[in-house]
């Protein structure tokens, strides 16, 4: 029972980890332009196949492979913005909402034309592998810390304190917030706003990616891999309230606690209901989320 | 500039709107998909298939299982129909994986493409919508990829399968075990909680009682769901000796890469669909060695068949051939609900609709895919072969005995000792 309830936690903040990834590109976009963007779980599929790719064929470590999917996925993020998004981001938002969301068809039947339907994986030979923690003399059974997992979390961690001090401390992060609070005044004030717009999606888009080059090592994925992750995105940022980096990782320790706990009991059919009843219950008692305060 | 785009995306909702209306449903069955073969005698087959969407790859399977016979059996001069041979033509739609587009595609195969015949999606869902619309406008329908029972428990005198019964998927799993080691009692069995896999798990479980093994762990995960570590957590504090998967490909190969990761052990492992395709291989690599899939037909199988393409072998080698890459049972099943077509046409004469479903009913002929042989809901009267993974990367069938290629390898090591 200590070992089942000590794995459980160990796979909760691990998971916690992946998940904050996954839900601050969606959380900041979400913020700063004000647009729900339907296509992010179409950029985390891209990023993983851009490391599925190119360990496939040219066998670079999937770990090295998050700088380039990254960056891969900021450039499209950029001239998507730039060049899609940005006619029509002053549009009501279901506008916005049909873009992004036939963006994401693009995406996905692009991605069936060039990679196929089938299933994917990227295993290097360390996967599997890991730490265990205490082991249980009789069962001889113990506590696994896979160490891809492990990796995974802290790469999350450092991306999420990355986007934190750049947001909070330089000129380019306070521009973004400030669109974010008052496009107008941010205006007045000197900030040009359509390329700040551009330069927060194209972050947005990199985190995707960083995030889908994790998930590939982890999980068997397909071209239609995102829309699970989109929908835990906006569960996620819903939880932990709009636009806090903070909240978003509290949000995201949430919904792996819930999503691993209900699993080792009988619940675990329902596992989704129970995410989004979390869901419906914060809107009721707190509709500004748990860490959400009226900022953006 | 930004009214325009607004005016241009308003138009393009609409206009996608108009479209998606322009094929209702007609309003009364019209029964006339039986246009009397005119001189040139062609018969028309209409299928949907998923090209595209979650069972792209398997619909792919069917397809070229499709179009390869008929362009075999063309070389041939076709089906003999009476005196005459008539050439097949087949009409192929995308249903995109999803069960309500199928119905729909059907519906146009059947009104506006007037098809003779239907050939069946990928997929139970697919496969029970698209059914109801056969059943409809009463067009027989041989399907080669929905398993599940309910498709066939509604009563419908219109389709037939040509893939066994979905609860009784992992029972020849579960014998094979059985006969190299009775002391293997405690099972943990993971169910996607999805029509198909419900009827598998619902299946195994009343086999498994039956056969006085005990079920220590069974749980349901989510449809598409991204993470199964903390079922693999719960069933490793139950120790099983056997692992059993309800499954499809992408979870199967989720449950294994977690089960690893969390250290879940079993001496063996079977999953009802997943290790049977190659992929299964190319995606898990080593991992996927000692797994077990079950599958209806492999390549080296021993059937005799009176088709045109005789045993799995020569079937297995004309596709390879064609397509590059050794056919899985999906193709083999496909080109079986033709052959299945051919003997109940050419048995009646004809390709009106009653003559053809009462010689489908009595059919029993031995083909390179076993005996084709319906129960009286529709549904393949067939037994289910083994496939286990082996250490050089490939899967070989082990089950039946009479068959098999190689032994089957037991106990499977646990992943810290491979």
């Amino acid at each position: 029972m200590t070992i089942l309830l000590g794995q459980s936690l160990v796979n909760a903040i691990l998971l916690s980890g992946m998940l904050a990834l996954v839900a601050l590109g969606f959380s900041i976009v979400w913020g700063v332009l004000k647009i729900i963007n339907l296509a992010h779980g179409a950029f985390i599929m891209l990023g993983a196949y851009v490391t599925f790719t190119l360990f496939n064929l040219y066998h670079v470590d999937p770990f090295l492979t998050i700088p380039i999917s990254m960056l891969a996925l900021f450039l499209l993020g950029y001239l998507i913005q730039a060049y899609v998004i940005n006619w029509v981001i002053r549009a009501p938002l279901l506008v916005t909402f049909l873009l992004t969301f036939g963006l994401d068809i693009i995406l996905i039947n692009l991605a069936l034309f060039v990679w196929k339907g089938d299933v994917r994986a990227v295993g290097p030979a360390y996967a599997g592998t890991g730490l265990t923690l205490f082991r249980d003399p009789l069962t001889s059974q113990g506590i696994q810390v896979p160490y891809v997992r492990l990796a995974a979390f802290v790469i999350s961690l450092v991306l999420a304190g990355l986007l934190y001090l750049f947001m909070s401390y330089t000129k380019l992060g306070r521009a973004i917030q400030a669109t974010g609070q008052d496009k107008d005044a941010a205006q007045l004030t000197g900030v040009r706003v359509a390329p700040t717009y551009a330069l927060t999606f194209a972050i947005g888009a990199a985190l995707a990616g960083a995030a889908g080059s994790l998930i590939s090592v982890m999980q068997p994925f397909d071209p239609n891999m995102g829309g699970g992750y989109r929908l835990r995105a906006f569960i996620i940022v819903v939880l932990g309230g709009l636009g806090s980096i903070p909240g978003v990782i509290l949000g995201s320790v949430l919904f792996a606690l819930v999503d691993v706990l209900v699993g080792i009991s009988p619940l675990a059919p329902l596992k989704d209901g129970v995410a989004f009843a979390m869901l419906v219950l914060v809107l009721i008692v707190r509709p500004t989320g748990i860490a959400g305060k009226a900022f953006y | 500039m930004k009214i325009h785009l607004l005016v241009l995306l308003s138009l393009w909702v609409v206009a996608s709107l108009i479209a998606g209306c322009a094929t209702p449903p007609a309003a009364a069955p019209a029964a006339q998909p039986t246009a009397a073969p005119a001189k040139p005698c062609t018969i028309t087959f209409g299928a949907a298939v998923s090209l595209t969407g979650a069972t792209a790859k398997e619909g792919e399977y069917v397809k070229n299982g499709y179009n390869m016979f008929i362009e075999d059996i063309n070389k041939e001069g076709g089906f003999k129909v009476g005196s005459q041979k008539c050439t097949l033509v087949l009409k192929i739609y995308d249903d995109e994986s999803n069960a309500d587009t199928s119905a729909k595609l059907i519906e146009k195969l059947v009104t506006e493409d007037k098809v003779n015949l239907l050939l069946g999606p990928y997929g139970t869902g697919p496969v029970f919508s698209a059914s109801a619309i056969a059943e409809k406008y009463d067009v027989p329908m041989v399907e080669p990829g929905g398993a599940g029972m309910k498709i066939f428990t509604r009563g419908f005198k219109n389709v037939w399968g040509t893939l066994p019964a979905a609860p009784n998927y992992l029972n020849s799993a579960v014998d094979m075990i059985m006969a190299k080691d009775p002391s293997a009692k405690n099972v943990a069995l993971f169910i996607e909680n999805d029509s198909f896999s419900q009827e598998v798990a619902d299946g195994i479980t009343a086999y498994l009682k039956q056969k006085g093994l005990n079920l220590v762990y069974s749980e349901q995960y989510p449809k598409g769901t991204k993470d199964v570590s903390s079922l693999a957590t719960a069933a490793k504090a139950k120790n099983p000796d056997i692992v059993l998967g309800a499954s499809h490909l992408a979870d199967a190969e989720l449950v294994v890469k977690q089960a690893k990761d969390i250290g879940l052990n079993a001496k063996a492992w079977a999953f009802s669909v997943g290790p049977s395709t190659a992929e299964f291989g190319t995606a898990l690599g080593k991992d996927a060695t000692y797994i077990l899939g079950v599958t209806p037909w492999t390549p080296a199988m021993k059937f005799q068949g009176q088709d045109i393409y005789g045993t799995p072998q020569k079937f297995a080698d004309a596709f390879k051939a064609k397509y590059g890459y050794v056919p899985s049972y999906h193709s083999a099943s496909a080109v079986a609900t033709m052959i299945a077509f051919q003997k109940a046409i050419e048995a009646a004469g004809s390709i009106e609709p009653k003559a053809v479903r009462e010689q489908l009913n009595k059919l029993d002929v031995p083909t390179f895919y076993g005996q084709l042989k319906f129960s009286p809901e529709g549904i393949i009267v067939k037994p289910m072969g083994v496939v286990q993974w082996f250490d050089d990367g490939n899967m070989y069938t082990i089950w039946p005995k009479e068959v098999a290629e190689k032994d089957f390898i037991y106990p499977a090591p646990a992943w810290d000792k491979r």
